[in-house]
């Protein structure tokens, strides 16, 4: 059945945007109005797309070089799509929601909506895209559309660089991505998902062509995704406004990169070592970024690490061939890590944008409702059950232990990481006496933003229990290890729980001291090191040749040479025009001579 | 055949005569009225004359573009086929989709002459560019040669005299004189070729000379024939060398004339350049492959496109006057789109013609912001163009669109086109022998992105001169203009995201 729903709910967003962007930017209340009401018209229009089985819509061409090159417009409706679409619009209408207040006095409030917007269409884009061109094209709306977003308080110098960082690390990613899509576009002729599918076993005999076309595709996810090494930009990218934090780092963006992941599995598991490849780097990151976040002290910080740390075991599973394991981690993250995100800008709105976790303290009375919608989270973050982040992650774990038990022990390691550094945040900012004065002050946020929490906490208790979930998304069938798998990973999560609240119950400040995590492995420091030489030795190289070849051989040669001529014909005004006369004369007979005697 | 049949058929040209002759009528006494006035009171009140002049002016324009808007839906009347006298007038979907395109130019050029305040005579100028546009329409329907060179001559007298046609500025009157020699030599040289091939075929049919040059073997008189007739193209599309007359013309003629040198008249040598080539010559193509060097006209048409590209580009870049860099700029886009006719063939042919018809509509856009920025600056150097942006970000604006157009940067027009013709090069033959026509192409494509983006800093970056912002012409900005500059802009950027609308048409419309 053919429907214009879907254009609708792509084109609401941007609508919105471009409305906002040049109409509104004045009228503040009337810009968030506009913006509130698209990305709920998208929810509902998502939710309509979901409810009905064999929903289509329109398509149309685009490009067409016959023979060469043919890009349609068409969305893809499958039962993937059709469940991000509904993830996105919705974990996207409640934190429009939440911005309401989070962002009430800001003075940019209508450049935040018009661009929170724009990021919307660039996500649903990436989402229902049937080619690569399309999602490509919508990639790279998301990149610039965060990097608007995290440089929003532009003045600050933190946020400005953060803004660059994240885009420019992601671009690494993306300029992999682009070769590995022209890759295959030259190989099968077509950058159609559904035609490329049926093409995929004429390259079968270039075993080594698919590996090096699968890993270049998972570069662009390397960028998107925060994958070790290119994982650098997400914790910076937290000098955002807090709402975007939630929505972008946490919720959607990054998710892109494993949404594309599983969209073009059919390339990737064509090839085992691309498969190796991806699923070690996904446990490398989700183990790197526990340690660094175990040492960290700021409360976004901290979660910007588990979204790391989160997103390795999405990839990992990816790696390990199941699409259903990783979309269902996608699925329950969303909506923990949203929660985790507002309920943290929440603590920070109210505490006078205080982020340091050792400045808070005793958190638990003065924000109640904060308080217990955080926990939520933080239990379904670790994989406590009966909360969803349990059902998802011992999904993936025992993926890992039937197909790689290497990977698996690193995964469980990781488990035990995670509750010990999400218990240690939970123990120092809610528990304890308040250890300054804006954190005794506080007190509990305005409804517009625990609604928010409120409807996102129930989403991740219940989001992991089979029957709401398989509404949305095939779930990963577990096998005969289905008792010892989850028996392991508790036991992790009560060592890594006890240990933290052993450690940190009633501390004022950091009682470890390790320089390696806290300074995140040196990661910064040595990307710096490498930039400054290969930028320093490229720029004299450079610089060398622009100002010895182009600019004293090419441009002032020819440029003042012809300049001189030109002065000095204009000088002689008969022997200009006679000149140039004699010169088209010159021309007619080199080009007879030419046709002829060549 | 009777006249009503041939009156039907020839509506188009019919009704641009008529407007023509209307308009000149109107000039002529509306003028006289005019300068009456402005003797009466000779030192008096010079508004009165002057206010005089610019309503015949507003006048004229009106009903100029009101009968081109006529002929255009005349010409979307035209039957789909349809031959007269033995091909002198021929009527395809595609002649009529560039009589439209001719018109369409000529209808901003219109557009451009309501705030061109030195012509004085608007009445008698807007004829001439009406039978310019006549000349235009010849030219495209026709598949003849005796009537090509009359279209062309049409077109030819018409342009000397717009390009000269500001009698106060010196500039101006040099502009028409180096025009009118060129185009008279160049003439002359085309007639002689086309006498030349008349002679070994026997014909002028262009259908007829390529069956009768299909037995033939290039013989030098036979070869001198081609690279004769070819001239005269080569100077109204400004290939190097003989591109001498461009910059001059650019820069002295009043500011409509410019852009319709620029876009109409390219346009329409373009679509008979390639016929003339492509149907009449179609036997002679030889081969213009890199070690593989046939004689015919290919290689002769690819030598000018890879001159042009580098003359152009390279003379562009030491430029500091805008309209002079436009004309330098323009060379270097005639060998680019040469090079979809040296690609031959259907898809070869309608890549040129996609590339140039958006090539005409960002430089009819581009004039028309240098007109709008001369009438408030009194002048066209790069100095006048800085800090645009804080005056008009309009203008600022659409002028960057078509720079950037011009640059070849997607998602702009420019992008696609240049996108179009050299994949269509790098197929056109199988062992890609136009690779280094294309490698050139590509290079003086990366020189030329530096004269834009000096253009773009000059407008984004620069700080407006003083003399500039105490400048008291700031009076009656010209709505009608903007708005038209933005349509432009828009139909530029439409026609890069959307390049199908228009290329898919013109593959289509190919014979």
């Amino acid at each position: 059945m053919s429907s214009i729903l879907p254009w609708i709910l792509l084109l609401a967003p941007l609508c919105s945007a471009a409305c906002i962007t040049l109409f509104a930017l004045r009228w503040k209340a009337l810009s968030s109005f506009i913006s509130i009401m698209a990305v709920l018209l998208s929810f509902i229009c998502s939710c309509l797309v979901f409810a009905r089985a064999d929903i289509s819509a329109p398509q149309f061409g685009w490009i067409d070089v016959a023979g060469a090159l043919k890009v349609p417009f068409g969305l893809t409706q499958d039962q993937l799509s059709k469940m991000m679409l509904v993830l996105v619009s919705g974990v996207g209408a409640v934190i429009h929601i939440y911005s309401l207040g989070y962002m009430r006095d800001d003075e940019g409030k209508s450049r935040y909506f018009g661009a929170l917007s724009l990021f919307m269409f660039a996500m649903l884009g990436i989402v229902v895209a049937n080619n690569f061109v399309m999602l490509f094209m919508f990639w790279e709306l998301v990149g610039f559309t965060s990097y608007v977003l995290i440089g929003h308080w532009f003045y600050r110098d933190a946020a400005a660089a953060a803004a660059k960082k994240a885009f420019i690390t992601t671009r690494i990613g993306d300029f992999g991505f682009m070769i590995g899509i022209l890759m295959l576009w030259m190989a099968t002729g077509s950058i159609v998902f559904a035609e490329i599918t049926p093409r995929m076993s004429m390259l079968t005999s270039h075993p080594t062509f698919l590996t090096v076309v699968a890993l270049l595709i998972f570069c662009g996810a390397v960028g998107k995704s925060a994958q070790f090494p290119l994982h650098v930009w997400l914790p910076d990218a937290m000098e955002g406004p807090t709402p975007i934090s939630a929505l972008i780092h946490a919720a959607t963006m990054v998710a892109a990169g494993v949404y594309m992941l599983v969209r073009v599995a059919f390339v990737i598991q064509t090839s085992q070592t691309a498969l190796l490849v991806i699923a070690w780097i996904g446990t490398i990151t989700a183990v790197l970024a526990a340690l660094i976040a175990t040492q960290q002290n700021d409360i976004k910080r901290i979660l910007a690490y588990s979204t790391l740390s989160q997103l390795g075991y999405m990839v990992m599973a990816v790696g390990l061939a199941s699409n259903d394991a990783s979309m269902f981690h996608l699925f329950t993250h969303a909506f923990f890590k949203a929660l985790l995100f507002l309920a943290a800008g929440s603590v920070i709105v109210m505490l006078h944008h205080e982020q340091n976790i050792w400045k808070m303290g005793g958190l638990s009375q003065k924000l109640p409702i904060t308080f217990v919608t955080f926990v939520a989270g933080a239990l379904a973050l670790i994989g406590c059950p009966p909360f969803s982040g349990f059902f998802s992650k011992d999904a993936i774990l025992a993926l890992a232990y039937q197909r790689n038990v290497p990977i698996f022990a690193v995964g469980l390691f990781t488990a035990f990481l995670t509750a010990f550094y999400v218990i240690r945040l939970l123990v120092i900012v809610f528990f304890g006496k308040p250890r300054s004065e804006v954190a005794r002050e506080s007190r509990e946020s305005p409804a517009v933003m625990t609604g928010p929490l409120i409807v996102l906490a129930l989403l991740a208790t219940l989001g992991g229990f089979a029957f709401f979930a398989r509404r949305f998304l095939a779930l990963p069938i577990e096998k005969e290890v289905a008792v010892f798998v989850p028996a392991v990973a508790i036991v992790a999560l009560i060592l890594g729980s006890g240990l933290a609240i052993v450690l940190y119950r009633n501390r004022a400040s950091e009682p470890l001291d390790l320089q390696l995590l806290r300074h995140k492995f040196y990661f910064d420091e040595f990307y710096r090191w490498l930039i400054y030489w290969t930028q320093e030795l490229l720029a004299g190289v450079f610089a060398f040749f622009d100002r010895w070849i182009i600019d004293a051989g090419a441009v002032s040669g020819s440029g003042r040479g012809t300049l001189g001529i030109g002065a000095l014909l204009r000088l002689i005004q008969i022997g200009n025009l006679q000149a140039y006369l004699f010169l088209f004369g010159l021309g007619i007979v080199a080009l007879i001579y030419f046709a002829v005697f060549h | 055949m009777s006249y009503l049949e041939l009156l039907k058929l020839a509506s188009t040209e019919a009704v641009v005569v008529v407007t023509a002759l209307v308009v000149l009528a109107i000039g002529l006494t509306t003028r006289r009225e005019a300068t009456g006035v402005t003797v009466a009171t000779a030192q008096g009140d010079q508004n009165v004359g002057g206010s005089s002049s610019a309503r015949t002016n507003a006048i004229c324009s009106f009903i100029a573009a009101l009968g081109l808007a006529i002929a255009i839906g005349t010409a979307l009347m035209l039957p789909r086929k349809a031959t007269l006298f033995s091909g002198m007038l021929v009527i395809t979907p595609l002649t009529s989709l560039f009589k439209i395109i001719c018109m369409a130019l000529a209808f901003f050029a219109v557009l451009l002459t309501k705030s061109e305040k030195s012509l004085r005579h608007p009445g008698e100028y807007l004829a001439i560019l009406l039978l310019a546009t006549v000349g235009l329409m010849l030219l495209v329907s026709s598949e003849e040669l005796l009537m090509i060179f009359i279209g062309l001559e049409l077109l030819g007298l018409s342009l000397y005299v717009m390009v000269a046609f500001d009698k106060t500025d010196v500039r101006s009157a040099e502009a028409g004189l180096k025009y009118f020699l060129f185009g008279s030599t160049s003439s002359a040289f085309t007639l002689f070729g086309i006498s030349l091939i008349y002679g070994m075929s026997g014909i002028t049919s262009l259908a007829a000379i390529s069956e009768k040059l299909a037995t033939v073997s290039v013989q030098p008189l036979l070869a001198v024939g081609i690279v004769m007739t070819l001239i005269g193209f080569a100077f109204k599309i400004a290939a190097a060398p003989f591109h001498l007359w461009a910059p001059d013309a650019y820069q002295g003629a009043p500011i409509p004339s410019a852009a319709f040198i620029a876009s109409g008249s390219k346009v329409a040598s373009f679509v008979v350049l390639g016929k003339i080539v492509l149907v009449g010559f179609a036997p002679l193509h030889g081969d213009a492959a890199w070690h593989a060097m046939v004689a015919g006209w290919s290689p002769v048409l690819a030598a000018l496109a890879a001159l042009s590209i580098l003359v152009g580009n390279f003379v562009a870049l030491a430029q500091s006057n805008l309209r002079r860099l436009l004309a330098y700029s323009a060379v270097a886009h005639a060998g680019y789109t040469l090079i979809g006719l040296v690609a031959g063939d259907r898809e070869g042919f309608s890549a040129a013609l996609f590339y140039t018809t958006t090539y005409a509509i960002t430089l009819v856009g581009a004039f028309g912001v240098v007109a709008l920025v001369r009438r408030e600056t009194a002048g066209d150097d790069f100095s006048n163009f800085s800090g645009l942006i804080s005056r008009s970000p309009m203008l600022a604006g659409c002028m960057s669109i078509f720079m950037l157009s011009l640059a070849g940067i997607p998602p702009l027009a420019g992008f696609f086109g240049k996108f179009y013709l050299f994949s269509v090069a790098l197929r056109a033959d199988a062992g890609h022998g136009l690779l280094w026509l294309v490698a050139v192409a590509l290079f003086g494509s990366l020189i030329s992105l530096y004269y834009y983006l000096i253009v773009l800093k000059v407008i984004f970056v620069d700080e407006p001169s003083l003399a500039i912002a105490s400048s008291p012409d700031h009076l009656s900005p010209d709505l009608l203009q903007r708005i038209a500059v933005a349509v432009l802009a828009a139909v530029v950027l439409f026609l890069g995201l959307m390049p199908d609308a228009l290329a898919a048409g013109l593959l289509a419309a190919m014979p």
